[in-house]
């Protein structure tokens, strides 16, 4: 094991947010059927006092695991130098690369649910009535097995990448003529594929702005209906297709522009070589997740007390998100003009 | 109009984060052209084009990586005798690949010599065998 102040935090954090999310879980189910059950308003009362104690060390565990996700790759850096052979956090994923590789998709999906369900407890906080406390338990509980899952993952990880293992870096990986994210735009779109890769990219990013714009500021709507639902949800789906290029269109065509190395194509190295590119990808990311986190909050939010204020909650996740987007497209047209 | 105000100011700020940002570099030092790691001398190889301009790379493997995607073919190749550590070019070095990893990243083990004994030497030493030049 490394041993350094990132990996002995990674593995404190990990262990404490592995027991105490296992305790919310176990408990926020035994609250959600207790609710359920009870008849009297005083026993629902009852419940409700006791859900503050899991809410509140709920809320802690997962704002420390959404900022766990850049202390992750924080803590990958903090390991290069120990790693033979590592010029790059890509060189450190090749020490455990199907774990890491695990990790690494499990964190987003872990970003997006605690996300969701902050912004459900924010909105039920913001009523008097709470109506939305059976539900957010639920959720909860279903949350805490993969938060659990990503806790305990990152202490096994961290202790399990030893040093003086060889590894080689990303150059022979991500430059290599036949890689798939050259190859399937190539024989989709042909040669000139790195061209319609960058123009997509603007336009896909300008139209999803459109649409963001005019749901947060178009003609109001006072209230969550299906078809309002069902608009968020295709809204959510071109936001993903949205982020899809975008990794796509950095891989190939604006990382190795950026970097100033224009046939590299890793995007550790561009967080390394340009540290600003870390806040364009954090912009990007929280803007896509935010239409998502619009949905899903327009989807569970939408019961008793709360469908009063959902509308102007739900239009100001997506002014969020609107700015997150347009801040992430604006450095990156900047570093292109300026490069 | 306050909400307006910190919003352009949010915006300005992230503007001029990024255009310093593409302004400045922050590798230091002569880094390989290909991606951007520190050259050590003694592994050294320069790509010079008929427009006076030049390219250094940290191994032979990742010269040989951009050499694939360049389209303007150098005019000449200047590569480093790893015994000596004087410059010489390519088309009067000997080139080895053998066991022996010079630059780990890349996992380069093609070493040049300006010598032929030099040469032979660290194959039989090193589970190697001369090859051509690969950047003819």
């Amino acid at each position: 094991m490394i041993l350094n102040v990132f990996s002995i935090s990674e593995i404190f954090v990990g262990v404490l947010s592995s027991a105490l999310m296992i305790w919310a879980g176990i408990y926020s189910l035994i609250l959600y059927r207790r609710q359920g059950k009870a008849t009297g308003l005083e026993e629902k009362g009852r419940i409700e006092d006791r859900s503050y104690l899991v809410f509140l060390i709920a809320v802690v565990v997962l704002i420390v695991r959404l900022l766990n996700w850049p202390f992750f790759y924080a803590t990958l850096q903090s390991f290069i130098r120990d790693i033979d052979g590592a010029m790059c956090i890509f060189g450190v994923t090749q020490v455990k690369p199907l774990f890491t590789k695990f990790q690494e998709i499990l964190k987003p999906v872990v970003f997006f649910l605690i996300g969701a369900w902050l912004l459900i407890h924010k909105l039920d906080l913001a009523t008097e009535t709470s109506p939305l406390m059976r539900r957010k338990l639920l959720f909860l509980s279903l949350l805490s097995v993969v938060v659990i899952a990503d806790s305990a993952g990152d202490t096994v990880l961290i202790m399990s990448i030893k040093p003086g293992f060889l590894v080689s870096c990303c150059t022979t990986v991500t430059d290599i003529l036949t890689r798939p994210t050259r190859t399937t735009p190539e024989s989709l779109l042909g040669p000139g594929y790195t061209r319609i890769l960058e123009i997509s990219y603007v336009i896909s990013n300008l139209i999803l702005l459109v649409i963001l714009g005019f749901v947060r500021w178009g003609k109001k709507w006072h209230s969550i209906t299906p078809w309002t639902g069902i608009s968020l949800l295709l809204v959510f789906l071109f936001a993903l297709v949205n982020g899809f290029l975008f990794i796509l269109a950095q891989i190939e065509v604006l990382a190795p522009k950026i970097m100033g190395l224009p046939y590299h194509h890793c995007l550790y190295c561009l967080w390394q070589y340009v540290p600003d590119s870390i806040v364009t990808y954090l912009l990007f990311i929280l803007g896509t997740f935010a239409v998502g986190w619009g949905f899903t909050t327009a989807a569970i939010g939408g019961k008793g007390e709360a469908v009063l204020i959902l509308p102007h909650y739900v239009r100001g996740i997506y002014s969020f998100a609107f700015f997150c987007l347009l801040g992430s497209l604006v450095m990156v047209i900047i570093h292109l003009l300026m490069g | 109009m306050r909400k307006k105000a910190r919003v352009i100011i949010i915006f300005v700020i992230i503007g001029l984060v990024a255009a310093t940002s593409a302004m400045l570099k922050v590798r230091s030092g002569v880094r390989c052209d290909h991606d951007g790691t520190r050259i050590q001398p003694i592994y050294e190889v320069t790509f010079a084009f008929q427009d006076a301009t030049n390219k250094q790379f940290c191994s032979v493997n990742c010269a040989l990586l951009d050499l694939r995607n360049e389209k303007n073919r150098p005019k000449y190749v200047t590569v480093v005798d790893e015994v000596s550590g004087t410059k010489i070019d390519a088309n009067l070095a000997f080139f080895v690949k053998s066991e022996v990893l010079t630059i780990p990243h890349v996992k380069n083990n093609i070493h040049v010599f300006a010598k032929k004994e030099d040469a032979i030497r660290h194959a039989k030493q090193f589970n190697g065998e001369l090859i051509q030049n690969p950047f003819r």
